[in-house]
């Protein structure tokens, strides 16, 4: 089997010191953002951006991945003994994961949340391994008719697995396409929408508009919710779940994982809608029901595997198609045009060493991330006493200089400042931010190859 | 004629309106043929489907009943505008450490619960992470101190 020779190319590249101390940068990093509230992987993902400038790409890539799915662990340890989501993906998780803390039984949610969501990392590891292959070698057929058809689809699946109005969702597609096509005309060479202003010659800085709507507009929004934490400060106890528990657990887990990884690939899915979707198929399976928001341990157990699953296959459509999935995906793919790598089915063929030295981090990053989150899980608590008026200064200049830096260019500050405006109303509007990012970052590549397939 | 689902009323209002910028603008670009795509065409296409979008969300929203907007509390937001758009002026003519330290001040006016020492703390332990980790070890081309 050629998937052994290139699992050990994989974890020859992911094992060396350097690349080891990246992946543990990055599930660091992403479990601390997870359990804090307010900051979310996208946002860091984009801080961290013009620093992977200065890392070999796999190494960048290794530590950018790692902060994406370590947040789905650290997010699950804010919700059961905060009762406040750290991350939008453990939304779920609070509904039992709670109740369970408030019965003493915090340490077990922690521990099954954990367990969990390690047994989904290596399952969906593996299923990158056993499904990228193939699909890149479908992928190479495709021509730009199949592509723009491809890239309708996946918008498409967006707008349906957005919350609240459809219309809303297509508008703020068509708008993140039109805001995608400012800047240099590939084919005329053209300047369009630059309004005059040097700055837009090459269009809308991504990490500019990215870093407005999740960083500073949320930041803006934030600060107008009245934050009452209560910390479950009683003593976590015991973070290993008995084995019943595991046992009572194990189906849930198994159904996460496997709804999970599905829905990850799927555009505008991964962690979020994953763990939406592994709670509520759990409500109508798991017998007896009854006990599900009354603090049930598989109300815990299958969200937090199925984000975590989600988390990872959401790889998949970037590293075989070049197509995003959701919002952090865009920004990989950033990230990768940044080392001049053109995301695409071509990587796994040219670049066989970037491509299975990721899947093997993700492993490694697994294991990882169990360690950092049970024996340690009383250090991540005493970062939620961190006050949110001294977060948020920190956030706002860390973007801000995340977006000077990127191309050592003013104007891009003065365009995160104009869409932080636009991304506060948006959000006022319950006009979703996702869908908009998906259509800035398919815009010029969907014009191209309409196009292309057209002549 | 009453709104009455202001959300989506405004949510119309605002793809019109980029609709109109995007179709005027696009107005000067070629539009070549679906053959032999112009400049103009692609754009020209999108600014029309978002008008239509933007006029059946307007059209709705005088029929259908709808969610009312939040409160709006522009202050903070236009507090930490100001301070993203101060960080701009102050980084490549005063450096790093005056940017960052004018950014923060200003920002934290955006909350009520902010304390002015503490903010003078958070002021400096930020100014000094940033250039040890930013500049001295990751070496990104920041000026630390002003230009003379």
């Amino acid at each position: 089997m050629d998937i052994f020779s290139n699992l050990a190319l994989g974890f020859g590249v992911a094992l060396t010191l350097e690349n080891i101390a990246y992946c543990f940068a990055g599930v660091l990093l992403g479990t601390l953002v997870g359990v804090l509230p307010g900051i979310g992987p996208v946002t860091t993902v984009a801080m961290l951006l013009p620093i992977s400038f200065t890392l070999p790409p796999v190494s960048a890539l290794i530590l950018l991945a790692g902060i994406y799915y370590g947040a789905q662990y650290g997010g699950s340890t804010t919700a059961i003994l905060v009762n406040i989501p750290g991350e939008a993906s453990s939304v779920v998780t609070t509904i039992d994961g709670h109740q369970m803390a408030l019965q003493g039984r915090a340490g077990p949610a922690l521990g099954i949340a954990a367990i969990g969501s390690f047994f989904a990392g290596c399952a969906a590891t593996l299923a990158i391994a056993l499904a990228a292959p193939p699909l890149a070698a479908i992928a190479l057929q495709f021509g730009p008719a199949e592509y723009f058809s491809l890239m309708v689809c996946g918008l498409i699946a967006a707008v349906v697995l957005a919350r609240g109005s459809v219309i809303k969702a297509v508008g703020m597609v068509i708008l993140g396409l039109l805001l995608g096509l400012a800047g240099t005309d590939v084919n005329s060479g053209i300047r369009r929408f630059d309004f005059g202003f040097q700055g837009l010659a090459d269009g809308i800085e991504f990490v500019a508009l990215s870093m407005a709507i999740y960083g500073i507009a949320e930041v803006a929004h934030n600060l107008e919710q009245k934050s009452e934490s209560a910390v479950v400060t009683s003593a976590i106890g015991s973070v290993w779940p008995t084995a019943a528990d595991i046992r009572h657990c194990l189906p849930a887990i198994l159904r996460g994982t496997t709804l999970g990884s599905l829905l990850g690939v799927l555009p505008g899915g991964g962690a979020l809608i994953a763990a939406f979707g592994a709670y509520t198929l759990e409500k109508r399976v798991a017998k007896p029901p009854r006990s599900f928001g009354h603090g049930d341990i598989r109300g815990v157990a299958a969200p937090e595997s199925a984000n975590n699953a989600g988390a990872q296959t959401s790889f998949i459509p970037m590293l075989t198609l070049g197509l995003p999935s959701n919002p952090t995906m865009a920004m990989m793919i950033g990230a990768m045009m940044i080392h001049g790598i053109a995301p695409g089915p071509r990587v796994m063929t040219d670049r066989p060493d970037l491509f299975w030295g990721v899947v093997a981090s993700m492993w490694i990053g697994n294991l990882m991330l169990v360690v950092l989150n049970l024996p340690l899980v009383g250090i991540w608590v005493r970062f939620l006493r961190i006050p949110y008026r001294l977060l948020f200064p920190s956030i706002i200049v860390f973007c801000c200089i995340g977006t000077y830096t990127i191309n050592s260019n003013v104007f891009d500050v003065f365009v995160m400042a104009f869409f932080a405006i636009f991304g506060y109303l948006c959000l006022k509007l319950d006009c979703e931010p996702a869908p908009l990012i998906l259509g800035f970052v398919l815009g010029p590549m969907m014009e191209e190859n309409l196009r292309r397939a057209m002549t | 004629m009453n709104i009455r689902a202001p959300k989506d009323f405004w949510s119309g209002i605002m793809f019109i309106a980029f609709a109109a910028v995007a179709m005027l603008t696009a107005r000067g670009y070629s539009l070549g043929s679906a053959g032999r795509m112009g400049p103009g065409y692609f754009p020209m296409l999108l600014g029309g489907a978002l008008g239509v979008l933007g006029l059946i969300l307007v059209a709705r929203s005088l029929v259908i009943e709808g969610e009312t907007i939040g409160r709006l509390r522009l202050l903070p937001l236009v507090v930490i505008a100001l301070g993203v758009c101060l960080f701009g002026l102050a980084i490549e003519r005063l450096g790093l450490l005056v940017a960052l330290i004018a950014a923060t001040a200003v920002t934290t006016f955006a909350s009520r619960d902010s304390r002015p020492l503490e903010v003078a703390a958070l002021a400096l332990v930020l100014a000094v992470f940033s250039v040890a980790v930013f500049v001295l070890a990751l070496r990104l081309p920041l000026p630390i101190w002003p230009a003379l």
